[in-house]
């Protein structure tokens, strides 16, 4: 019997992938999904409302199991199984890099922060503004619907605020304000910085047939309600309703198949469980599994044909890896010490935010060019980590860890990385995994540009905290390791030159033109939002661009 | 797809299966931390617990650190939440803990033989006090007992851990997540943005 060939095969079921599978499958192309994990059970996989004496290590996960060069939420023992813990990356030389993979369906939607604002104007057109680097080949106006779009379709909570960097959308009613929020925001006014709700992709009532959040503020051990937008709550059940959908799960996509005449065939993956190879075979091929793994899929689908990797005649695969550092300064509120304790995590993340408010009247205003932006957060939370900031022992450290309990404050900047020529990724000639696909080496290390970022964040959120009458306890010496965001962004740019950029303002790549891709690879730079909202409305845009395109061929 | 379109009364149902699911089957050795089990301080007896990793007398020293860190005193302290049952199961999995630890046991007794003649754990209430506050406070601080202040720190932070992930931890801190509200709770002292005028501190 031949073998089927579907319309489209798509890797990754993240925020890209999922868009794309759920855009394609409903306008009745057959699609097949590549997933190297499982699925997840959100009442057996995702221990959220659990107390952390209801586990055995308290939440802290198995010592014996953890990685120390991960992130806690790795290691951590409310969600089961879903974080790798492999690592598939080596670093060059003078660089350190965390790579958070999560492998589950859903990818990391699963478990994001949840913070959604549009890019801007002046994010899509900076280098035009500042004369750094190149301009998206997009405008906000035509990206403007499809923002619209996702944000009906996904639920998100805000106000409007009329800023320039920040574009209003259509939201759902906002968080409300807690007492640390108050604090701050009357402290931040004071110095004429802006404190304002964040856009949060948290269901403040019921959307689209997606229960209102009950606030419980463990989100980030994933929702077994679907309370937030995540793509197995979200798009994946509508597009499995098309019965357009062959989901192939533990799938571990390897490299990208070429038919004779050059153009994308099909996948080929390892099953995860029984080790053996398979192809699936289509007439489209879109890659949509993470940023760096994307590249790492298309260096690693290298040929005679392709011997720098797939679709690199631009030679820009994989070059201009972006970051969003995170760095922060934290403290207390003295106002609140002693007070009873107030629900303040119901979000498990911060629900405020300083946008950015640098640069924005003249874009060289300040000493470094674009901008950072701020989440504040604080109060009373599951486990006190400010332990480190009251000395002692006894009974006397113990009636401090009490009066403290609502006082923390911390505020931490979300700072952009410039495209560098210096920041890139290649194949590590050596390294393979454990499936023997060679794994990714990644060189990358901080720019001036936001070192003096954060020199200028460092500032502002002392002076924002003391303007609240807040005690400034710590300001990090050293910002969070690169990679931790989770944020990478631009290693295979969309830009017009086919000569200078991997894809077109479609996502198309430009030597394969049945070959799309669909995540933050495509960016090209960072901002000072996070990039999940905007994944979701290129997603959506490349994917109903190449649905058009093959109704056309047929 | 279940879970769409579910109704409050329903997430309200699965909540509360996910509450009685949560009881975890080695439950038993954490006895004295959790909810499933009566919680007066009358049913406390530590000595019960059969430690994984340390051996009697450095379970002992380990019970008493953690007891002076997080006293019992109007509200139940490290004994009561199990705090060094914890302690004996993250480093009965972890060799660098347990290098740490037997050496940081190792130094405070050594240290005590040459300072008062005796061990840690012979020595009266106000002696291991007087030991331990040059370890955990800047001012106190005296040179050459480095090594006993990296010990003191890490002791303390795990008795922190211990403690405040245990239910007498959080009751202690009036922990008021995992509950369920209809709206995000707003600050209820909208009038006061700077919360200059609030009723006098109740801790």
């Amino acid at each position: 019997m031949p073998q089927q060939i579907f319309d489209v095969i798509v890797i990754g079921t993240g925020a890209g992938g999922g868009m794309a599978i759920k855009t394609l499958s409903e306008a009745g192309l057959k699609v097949c999904a590549v997933n190297s994990g499982r699925r997840l059970d959100p009442q057996k996989d995702f221990r959220n409302h659990r107390m952390p004496w209801e586990m055995r290590y308290r939440g802290f996960g198995d010592p014996q199991t953890r990685i120390p060069s991960q992130p806690d939420f790795v290691n951590t023992e409310y969600v089961s199984g879903a974080w790798e813990h492999e690592l598939v990356h080596t670093t060059a030389p003078g660089t350190q890099w965390l790579w958070p993979r999560c492998s589950a369906v859903g990818g990391k939607t699963n478990f994001w922060g949840r913070s959604a604002a549009r890019y801007a104007e002046i994010d899509f057109q900076a280098a035009s503004l500042d004369g750094v680097d190149v301009d998206w080949p997009v405008t906000y106006d035509e990206m403007a619907p499809y923002y619209t779009r996702v944000e009906k379709m996904i639920g998100v909570a805000s106000t409007l605020q009329h800023r320039p960097s920040n574009p209003d959308g259509s939201y759902l009613p906002p968080m409300n304000l807690r007492c640390f929020d108050m604090i701050l925001q009357a402290g931040a006014r004071k110095l004429g910085i802006p404190y304002l709700p964040d856009r949060i992709a948290q269901l403040t009532v019921e959307h689209a047939g997606h229960p209102a959040c009950h606030f419980c503020g463990d989100c980030t051990s994933g929702c077994e309600v679907g309370a937030f937008f995540s793509t197995p709550w979200f798009l994946l059940p509508e597009a499995e309703a098309s019965g357009n959908l062959d989901l192939r799960t533990n799938a571990v996509a390897k490299n990208v198949l070429l038919s004779d005449e050059g153009k994308a065939a099909g996948v080929a993956y390892i099953d995860r469980t029984s080790r053996q190879e398979y192809e699936v075979l289509g007439r489209a091929v879109v890659v949509a599994a993470s940023c760096l793994e994307t590249t790492r899929i298309l260096l690693n689908s290298r040929s005679s044909r392709w011997p720098q990797g797939l679709a690199n005649s631009s030679g820009q695969l994989g070059r201009n890896l972006c970051d969003q550092m995170y760095a922060g300064v934290s403290g207390y509120l003295p106002q609140l010490l002693g007070q009873p304790s107030f629900p303040d995590n119901v979000s498990d993340s911060s629900i405020a935010w300083m946008p950015r408010w640098q640069n924005l009247n003249h874009p060289r205003e300040e000493s470094f060019v674009r901008g950072y932006s701020v989440y504040p957060d604080g109060g009373c939370w599951e486990f006190p980590a400010y332990y480190d900031d009251i000395e002692g022992f006894g009974a006397s450290f113990k009636r401090e860890m009490k009066r403290r309990y609502p006082t923390p404050v911390s505020l931490m900047a979300q700072i952009p990385t410039l495209p560098s020529t210096k920041n890139y990724v290649d194949i590590d000639p050596e390294a393979k995994d454990s499936f023997g696909i060679p794994k990714l080496r990644i060189h990358f290390r901080w720019g001036e540009n936001e070192l003096k970022m954060w020199e200028h964040a460092k500032h502002a959120c002392a002076q924002v905290l003391r303007a609240s009458g807040g005690v400034v306890e710590s300001v990090d010496e050293e910002p969070q390791l690169p990679g931790y965001s989770q944020h990478e962004i631009g290693t295979c740019r969309m830009g017009k030159d086919a000569k200078k950029f991997v894809t077109n303002q479609f996502g198309q790549t430009h030597d394969i033109p049945n070959l799309y891709l669909c995540d933050a690879s495509v960016f090209v730079n960072g901002t000072d939002k996070p990039p999940v909202l905007s994944i979701l409305a290129f997603s959506l845009r490349t994917s109903e661009h190449l649905a058009e395109r093959m109704r056309w061929a047929d | 797809m279940a879970g769409q379109n579910v109704e409050r009364r329903e997430i309200l149902r699965m909540l509360s299966m996910a509450a009685a699911a949560a009881t975890f089957p080695a439950f038993s050795k954490w006895s004295f931390a959790g909810c499933s089990l009566p919680s007066s301080l009358a049913q406390i007896q530590p000595a019960v617990y059969q430690p994984l990793f340390f051996n009697a007398a450095e379970y002992a020293l380990l019970e008493r650190l953690a007891s002076i860190i997080i006293p019992t005193d109007d509200t139940p302290g490290a004994a009561e939440a199990g705090v060094a049952e914890f302690i004996d199961v993250m480093t009965s999995r972890d060799p660098d803990l347990q290098r740490n630890f037997r050496a940081g046991f190792e130094w405070l007794n050594a240290h005590c033989k040459k300072l008062a003649g005796r061990p840690f754990l012979e020595l009266a209430s106000a002696e291991q006090i007087s030991i331990l506050e040059p370890l955990a406070y800047r001012k106190k601080f005296r040179p050459g007992e480095e090594r006993g202040r990296s010990f003191f720190t890490l002791m303390r932070e795990y008795t922190v851990m211990g403690f405040y992930t245990s239910e007498v931890g959080l009751k202690e801190l009036d922990f008021p997540g995992l509950r369920f509200y209809a709206e995000s709770p707003a600050c209820p002292h909208q009038d006061d943005p700077e919360h200059r005028h609030l009723p006098p501190p109740q801790f």
